[in-house]
């Protein structure tokens, strides 16, 4: 048995199989929503707490570097006074905290009551507790999941425009993967000109809109804005602004740099739209 | 069976300190694949059906948590594996260094397989540019931290009673 060729080469065989399956999974094009959600929802569960947990004790870190900073520069003044400053400081760093915290936090209750009242569409707020595990990608994770009611195909947003689509969802976590990943893609439209194109990731980061006709004249600064087509995003949601036109070469289309409305690196919390927006059926008219 | 344990609770650290990390410190493009490194362990020093099969399933988990599309970390981890487990078997050293050039090598492929299947797939420029060096950067930053790993799955076999590295057939 044991001088069997398959059994000398079981480890060639079993390692080629599994190559082989992997293969398969990526040329099938599975999506994380397409597969048995089970192995998934298990490793969203099980890293949940630990992200959760950091997500806490970063705030914390926060608090404490800059309560570090501002001891830093008392140090000469009497001990008294070093303590007054201090906790002044301190107060005043906790409280500038709480004030941007509070600002963020208006804003998007802001967002989820205009949705709410303007589209009709329910919405929850959810913490961002992890980024993409090989930095490769473009993907978040927050702390909300199907528990919540969310699901795959869900839009999520935050007050300063569109974020991403909500990829695959456990009972406690989900992922979302970014409009700046280069797997993304959303319909929007120039709002100055009407000029309708498809915003797509890059993988060197950054936004591009594909597909604008090269006769349209889109300049930098231009606000484009989702059209609804999708039927993830609600017609109108901000995604960024034109950064720059190139038409060179002899394509039918312009070359069209877009940044995003977004900062994904300094993301904390997000809405997601529980309920599909209406999907539109026509190219929006100004 | 407590290899495995082992390095199950191995994957679960990397993963955590991969989602994580990016939100501390402005390393997103940068991050090590440290799953990668645990996969060269295991295919330097343990060669066994069992651990071809461990290194799927580190590489799915990966996959979970990662991208959009599912498969390419679980072959890539997978590829690994093998690729250290030939080179194992024909250099027949298991030394960290041959384990810091095969995460090396490793990390770039991965990096280049999700550019390329991507929807918007990279073109040369891009490659050449920006987006290669950190690439290359994030592939050096791996491979210069398998010493460490490489190291700290040492103490953790001791600490288990498992041998440090299993003998080819």
């Amino acid at each position: 048995m044991k001088s069997s060729f398959l059994w000398r080469n079981r480890i060639v065989l079993t390692s080629g199989a599994l190559l082989l399956l992997s293969l398969h999974l990526v040329s099938t094009g599975v999506h994380p929503w397409d597969r048995a959600a089970t192995p998934e929802a298990f490793v969203m569960e099980a890293l949940r707490p630990v992200q959760l947990g950091s997500a806490r004790l970063v705030d914390g870190a926060i608090h404490l570097f800059r309560d570090y900073v501002d001891l830093a520069g008392v140090q000469r003044e009497n001990q008294t006074l070093k303590e007054q400053i201090a906790q002044l400081n301190s107060e005043r760093s906790q409280s500038a905290e709480l004030r941007a915290e509070n600002q963020r936090l208006t804003e998007l209750l802001a967002l989820k009551n205009a949705a709410h009242d303007k589209l009709g569409l329910d919405s929850v707020a959810a913490e961002v507790i992890g980024s993409d595990a090989t930095g490769l990608s473009r993907t978040l994770i927050i702390d909300s999941g199907a528990d919540s009611g969310l699901k795959p195909g869900m839009a999520v947003i935050a007050h300063e425009g569109a974020v991403g689509k909500i990829i695959a969802a456990s009972p406690h976590a989900s992922r979302v993967l970014l409009i700046d990943d280069h797997n993304s893609a959303l319909d929007a439209f120039d709002q100055r000109t009407q000029a309708r194109g498809i915003v797509a990731g890059v993988p060197d980061d950054g936004l591009i809109m594909k597909y604008v006709d090269r006769a349209d004249d889109l300049k930098p600064g231009d606000p484009i804005v989702t059209s609804g087509l999708d039927g993830i995003f609600p017609h109108g949601m901000l995604v960024g602004y034109v950064s720059s036109v190139r038409r060179e070469g002899p394509g039918l289309f312009l070359n069209v740099n877009v940044s995003a409305a977004v900062n994904f690196r300094h993301l904390d919390r997000v809405l997601v739209f529980t309920r599909q927006p209406p999907k539109m059926s026509e190219p929006p008219q100004s | 069976m407590r290899l495995l344990a082992l390095f199950a609770l191995a994957t679960f650290a990397a993963l955590a300190l991969q989602t994580i990390l990016p939100l501390w410190f402005p390393i997103r493009g940068l991050m090590p694949h440290l799953v990668l490194i645990l996969s060269v362990d295991l295919g330097l020093r343990h060669p066994s059906a069992s651990a071809a099969l461990m290194a799927f399933a580190m590489g799915y988990a990966t996959d979970a948590l990662s991208g959009s599309q599912v498969g390419l970390n679980a072959f890539t981890v997978t590829l690994v594996f093998l690729v250290s487990y030939e080179l194992a078997g024909r250099l027949l050293a298991t030394s960290d260094l041959v384990g810091a050039i095969t995460v090396f090598a490793g990390t770039l492929i991965n990096a280049l397989g999700a550019f390329m299947l991507a929807s918007n797939p990279m073109s040369w420029s891009q490659i050449e540019g920006a987006a290669g060096q950190r690439m290359l950067l994030q592939a050096l930053i791996t491979a210069s931290l398998a010493p460490p790993v490489f190291w700290l799955l040492r103490s953790g076999k001791s600490a288990l009673g498992l041998p440090l590295r299993i003998a080819r057939e």
